[in-house]
């Protein structure tokens, strides 16, 4: 007999079948990072938690439409970057879109892990308040969530060269707030 | 600045080709502006990574409730298209039995007595058509011979007549000749006739 680890697209598969325990099991392996995902890109955890409930709810609707299971990371942060651009929309006037301003970083105390102190996430936080939001979700989805060029183009429905351009026009910045802070703490 | 092969960053974000990747080590070891460009994206990158995720204030799952469940016909009809293999083997005992059925069940005696008269008079009367046609045939076929074969020998006598008098033409001016040539002889002869004296 030989035994795999049950891989996604084995639950994917179950859960097109009607398996509701196997897709709960597929959203217990995504959930932390879809919320926290939707976390950066709100700013709000109440909003957050019922945006990824929506996103995996839309997701199990949808599930047939899924084209290829070894995708389904970038079609689920596809699903959510667009329930997030809704919310906005719904919360906003028409014409009017997401401000500079509004990040998810400044209505939310920082979080730092042990190793760091809570000043450098305070840092961190201001200086990813200061970036566009189609900056700083391409900051989200690069650093924060590990994607590759050509799926952070599928989840943000737009060509490489634009998600590069973004990624690192933000990075130009970031560079100049954090690294001479990070050496000045450091020292 | 940086005077790297390629870009610094596509190199931090693990984005280059292992060949590119390596062209890229060998710059970085020897050039001290990128270095320290490389070494500025890193400490960006980690400082960014202090800022951790946090867990799930509650967990999200669905419950298995039959109001929202596929039922269970279009579970198996979903399975059913969902699967090429059984779809056709499907289709092959759908055609069996649609056979079978029409093998036992199809009317053979009433379909035959009503048939039988019908193809029987149908058979005779081709036959009967089919008889004409060929005797027609033959006779036309054999009067187009006839006709051929009294052109061939008209042609044929005409020109053997045509030969013969050429030949007796032929004969008679020959004979003429000879005719003509004895006569000159005789006429020679009578003129060098020797003296009475010298016999």
């Amino acid at each position: 007999m030989i035994f795999r680890a049950v891989e996604d697209p084995d639950l994917i598969r179950k859960a097109r079948r009607g398996d509701v325990e196997a897709y709960n099991l597929l959203i217990s392996r995504w959930e932390k990072r879809v919320y926290n995902y939707l976390l950066r890109i709100v700013g709000d955890r109440e909003d957050a938690l019922d945006l990824s409930q929506d996103v995996f709810l839309k997701a199990y609707q949808n599930l047939q439409k899924l084209d290829d299971p070894a995708r389904f990371a970038p079609w689920l942060f596809r699903i959510a970057h667009n329930e997030a651009f809704s919310s906005f929309r719904k919360r906003r006037p028409e014409g009017e879109t997401v401000p500079q301003s509004d990040f998810a970083g400044e209505d939310i105390p920082a979080s730092a892990s042990p190793a760091f102190p809570i000043e450098l996430s305070i840092a961190v936080t201001t200086a990813l308040g200061k970036l566009h939001a189609d900056q700083r979700e391409a900051v989200i989805l690069k650093i924060y969530q590990g994607f590759k060029f050509e799926e952070m183009a599928e989840i943000l429905s737009c060509p490489v060269s634009t998600v590069k351009s973004r990624l690192y026009t933000a990075l130009d910045v970031l560079k100049t707030q954090l690294a001479p802070a990070k050496s000045r703490g450091v020292t | 600045m940086s005077c790297s092969p390629f870009d610094l960053r596509d190199y931090l974000f693990d984005e280059l080709a292992e060949e590119n990747r390596r062209q890229v080590d060998q710059h970085v070891r020897s050039c001290g502006t990128c270095h320290e460009e490389l070494e500025r994206l890193r400490i960006t990158q980690t400082t960014l990574l202090a800022l951790r995720e946090e867990e799930v204030p509650q967990r999200i799952g669905f419950v298995s409730d039959k109001v929202f469940e596929p039922s269970g016909v279009r579970r198996v009809w979903q399975t059913f298209w969902g699967s090429a293999p059984r779809l056709g083997f499907a289709s092959a005992a759908m055609l069996s039995v649609a056979l079978m059925f029409f093998t036992f069940f199809r009317q053979a005696p009433a379909v035959a007595s009503v048939a039988a008269p019908d193809t029987l008079r149908i058979e005779a009367q081709v036959a009967a058509r089919v008889n004409t046609a060929v005797e027609r045939a033959v006779a036309e076929s054999e009067a187009r011979q006839a006709s051929k074969t009294a052109a061939l020998l008209a042609a044929a006598e005409q020109r053997f007549e045509s030969q013969r008098l050429a030949d007796m033409l032929n004969v008679e001016q020959r004979l003429t000749v000879l005719q003509k040539h004895y006569n000159v002889r005789e006429n020679l002869m009578a003129r060098y006739e020797p003296p009475r004296e010298m016999k």
